[in-house]
């Protein structure tokens, strides 16, 4: 009998092992998802430490970097300026999972007091980011410690550049950084089998005509366009046809993208990959069908460069995202935007000397160079210290920079809803492209459930 | 006399309490906060928790993807227990009883995957497994037959990612029922021989009883370590998907809990997952375990 209790007790404690420990797999599987490496750099005494005369001021630059996306140009633009700069020393901290994990950890970072200087943020968190947090704005940071410089934003930034970094409020909470765009990869290879234009597609109507022809010729498939946990691609291919995902109206934000053209624009999908010329499969799958020329066109983004360029084994181009034909290119950036979190003045002033570095030509085009980033300022495209002999050499990088006028914000949706909104539409996608429902059906249906939680 | 006895009090006390304090920290106090919690309105960020009673319960209830996610729980239960309890039993039997030589290669061969992370196996088996570039649909081609793409295909990808997970749990289970098994005298065997009992009968008349101890613990384990390790495959390769196909209990909670955020909902989602859990166990109690041999 005693035995047999202590039986009962140890699978009552496997049994609660279960139910408790969904928090331990959780963080397995967190750490499982990003790269291997921990923090970067070497964990740094907190900012706020004070520089006593002749000593440097020492500041934190968080970013989630990992080192096969560019995080081996941050090490090196970091020690470069460590090198050239005799009173400020910052040291640069990987965060884990991306904009996310960063936003995560600098709440519990902020939560104890301590706060580090320059922040990346996702664009996904640009309201929650200034709701949530004390920053301080670029310009008022220009204003404060660099008054000869009173016009580096405007002089230096595209205006439709510098308005993704602009909350709901109108105030401009950081500087964009990392830029990158939808292009479409095409194998030349495939295309010149099935006695195609060597241009590439310019609109989505080619696209679906050249997804059929490569089918009959070559048997393989047309397109994929990628399907991560996030709705980027999607918003391109149905604002590129006049639909908007969500409409403002004074405080009031509305789902919108189950218009005509939404829908029309969805179908053509769907119908893609119910007849065989579109592939509907995993982003990871997707991008080694494209690789392996298993597919002759892929709609993904510009920071896929380095890495398509190094694993096809064939002759591969990009061209700009297409368009609908007469319709007007719109597509969302992605990436991030560089804020100041530094909170004493001291710091703020040292932050915003790093900042200002990091906007240079030469950091802004070896940033490029390491990710396929697309320059968020002028100038670094021409200029012969920026990227005028890489962008001549490297074609690909064309694509996403001649398309910089069409650019969007990534559409987020508001409040605490929001995390829902973006799941319902991963479901939509999902049911729509498996043919269990219509675009019609998916979008309407999705639109009004997305209104409902928004309080519409 | 009583002095003795109350030492000897003391001394257990002092010797379980260390367990006992790691227990209550890393498990019975998250067990009552994921209770409390599943009352409550809340993001994890929010300053106020807004108390809704049994409002989360209520949601979890009428919605269908609860039900959608049960039976993809029970289909995976089900998938696991016949490849990683009756399979690891059966393969067993012929290495311990039936086969002569190469124990020692099959041993190794079987356990090997169990060492290598799940992450790492899940990833392989993408490649393995893509249906469009991987080696075995380039195979299969040749033959004129086309893997169909199972990450987007509903029933078809809970056995896939079963699959996968089986690859790591196997190995183990087979080394713990092997020991098992072997642990049959081979006297019996060997008297069941000479009288000529089929290898049928010797597998289920006195194998599966004499081993049942290390039988009904492998069972348990397949359904509870199972269910979880599944969570790794479903995280890596499709995040629930398509359309929540892929999803159990313990991924909808982490969906839930940490791609969401509404703790409450997670919460409540936890302590159903565990009710049902404790009632399995008690049925198990009930009618299976009165049937287990323990050898001492």
């Amino acid at each position: 009998m005693k035995k047999r209790s202590i039986r009962i007790c140890a699978l009552l404690a496997a049994t609660l092992m279960m139910a408790t420990g969904c928090g331990s797999a959780a963080e397995t599987a967190t750490t499982s998802s990003a790269p291997a490496e921990t923090t970067a750099a070497s964990e740094a005494p907190a900012a706020g430490s004070e520089s006593a005369s002749g000593e440097k001021i020492k500041i934190e630059y968080w970013h989630c970097n990992a080192d096969d996306q560019g995080g081996k140009t941050v090490e090196d633009l970091v020690s470069a300026f460590n090198e050239s700069n005799d009173h400020i020393e910052v040291v640069a901290k990987y965060n884990p999972d991306m904009y996310k994990g960063l936003m995560q950890n600098l709440q519990a970072e902020v939560a104890t007091g301590k706060s580090p200087a320059v922040v990346q943020i996702g664009w996904a968190f640009l309201d929650y980011f200034s709701n949530n947090f004390s920053y301080i704005s670029p310009q008022d940071a220009i204003d404060k410690y660099d008054t000869e410089d009173p016009t580096f934003l405007t002089g230096n930034f595209l205006p439709n550049v510098l308005e993704l970094a602009v909350n709901s409020d109108g105030s401009q909470v950081g500087i964009p950084y990392s830029l990158s765009n939808p292009v479409l990869y095409y194998n030349k290879d495939l295309f010149k089998e099935a006695g195609l234009s060597d241009e590439g597609p310019t609109t989505w109507e080619q696209v679906i005509e050249y997804s059929k022809t490569i089918k009959e010729k070559t048997g393989k498939y047309g397109l994929y366009i990628q399907e991560p946990a996030d709705n980027w691609a999607t918003q391109a291919l149905l604002e590129s046809n006049g639909a908007k995902f969500i409409t403002k109206e004074g405080d009031k934000t509305q789902a919108t993208f189950a218009s005509e053209e939404g829908i029309a624009a969805y179908q053509a999908w769907a119908d893609m990959v119910a007849d065989g010329t579109a592939l509907n499969i995993s982003w990871d799958e997707g991008m080694q069908a494209f690789n392996q020329g298993e597919v002759a066109m892929t709609y993904t983004t510009i920071a896929r460069r380095a890495n398509i360029q190094s694993s096809a084994a064939f002759d591969v181009a990009a061209v700009n995202s297409p368009v609908w034909e007469g319709k007007e290119r719109a597509i969302p950036a992605g990436g991030c935007f560089l804020a100041i979190t530094a909170q004493s003045e001291e710091e703020q002033a040292a932050a915003w000397e790093f900042e200002k570095y990091l906007y240079s030509i030469q950091s802004m085009a070896a940033w490029t160079e390491g990710t396929g980033y697309v320059p968020p300022r002028k100038d670094v495209a021409d200029s012969p210290e920026g990227l005028k002999t890489f962008l001549k050499e490297n074609e690909m990088m064309k694509a996403a920079t001649t398309q910089m006028d069409s650019v969007h914000p990534w559409t987020s949706f508001p409040g605490d809803a929001g995390l829902q909104a973006e799941q319902i539409l991963l479901d939509t996608r999902d049911q729509i492209l498996s043919g269990s429902v219509t675009a019609q059906e998916g979008l309407t249906k999705a639109q009004d459930d997305i209104n409902a939680l928004l309080g519409n | 006399m009583k002095k003795r006895k109350l030492k000897e009090q003391i001394l257990a006390t002092c010797l379980i309490l260390p367990s006992l304090i790691v227990f209550t920290i890393f498990m019975f106090w998250p067990l009552a906060r994921t209770v409390y919690l599943s009352f409550f309105d809340w993001n994890m960020i929010k300053p106020v928790k807004k108390f809704v009673g049994f409002q989360n319960y209520v949601t979890l209830l009428t919605d269908d993807l609860t039900y959608k996610v049960l039976g993809n729980t029970l289909l995976y239960i089900a998938i696991l227990l016949v490849i990683n309890f009756v399979f690891p039993y059966i393969l067993s039997f012929i290495l311990s009883f039936l086969m002569r030589k190469g124990k020692g290669f099959y041993k190794t061969a079987f356990f090997l995957p169990s060492v290598i992370s799940l992450v790492v196996g899940s990833i392989l088996y993408v490649w393995i497994l893509n249906p469009v570039t991987g080696p075995i649909a380039k195979i299969l081609v040749h033959f004129g037959i086309v893997l169909p793409i199972w990450s987007k295909s509903e029933g078809l990808v809970i056995w896939i990612l079963s699959l996968v997970t089986s690859w790591k749990v196997f190995g183990y289970n087979f080394i713990i029922v092997l020991s098992g098994v072997m642990g049959v005298p081979q006297e019996v065997i060997e008297a069941a021989k000479i009288d000529h009992v089929s290898n049928y009968r010797i597998f289920t008349q006195i194998i599966l009883p004499m081993s049942s101890a290390t039988g009904i613990y492998v069972f348990i384990i397949t359904i509870v370590q199972g269910l979880q390790y599944v969570f790794t495959p479903i995280k890596v390769v499709t995040q629930g998907g398509p359309n929540y196909a892929s999803s159990n209990l313990i991924y909808q909670t982490y969906h839930e809990a940490f791609y969401m955020y509404r703790t409450g909902v997670a919460s409540a989602f936890s302590v159903l997952s565990m009710v049902l859990f404790v009632g399995l166990l008690v049925l198990e109690f009930k009618y299976v375990e009165k049937g287990v041999y323990y050898e001492n």
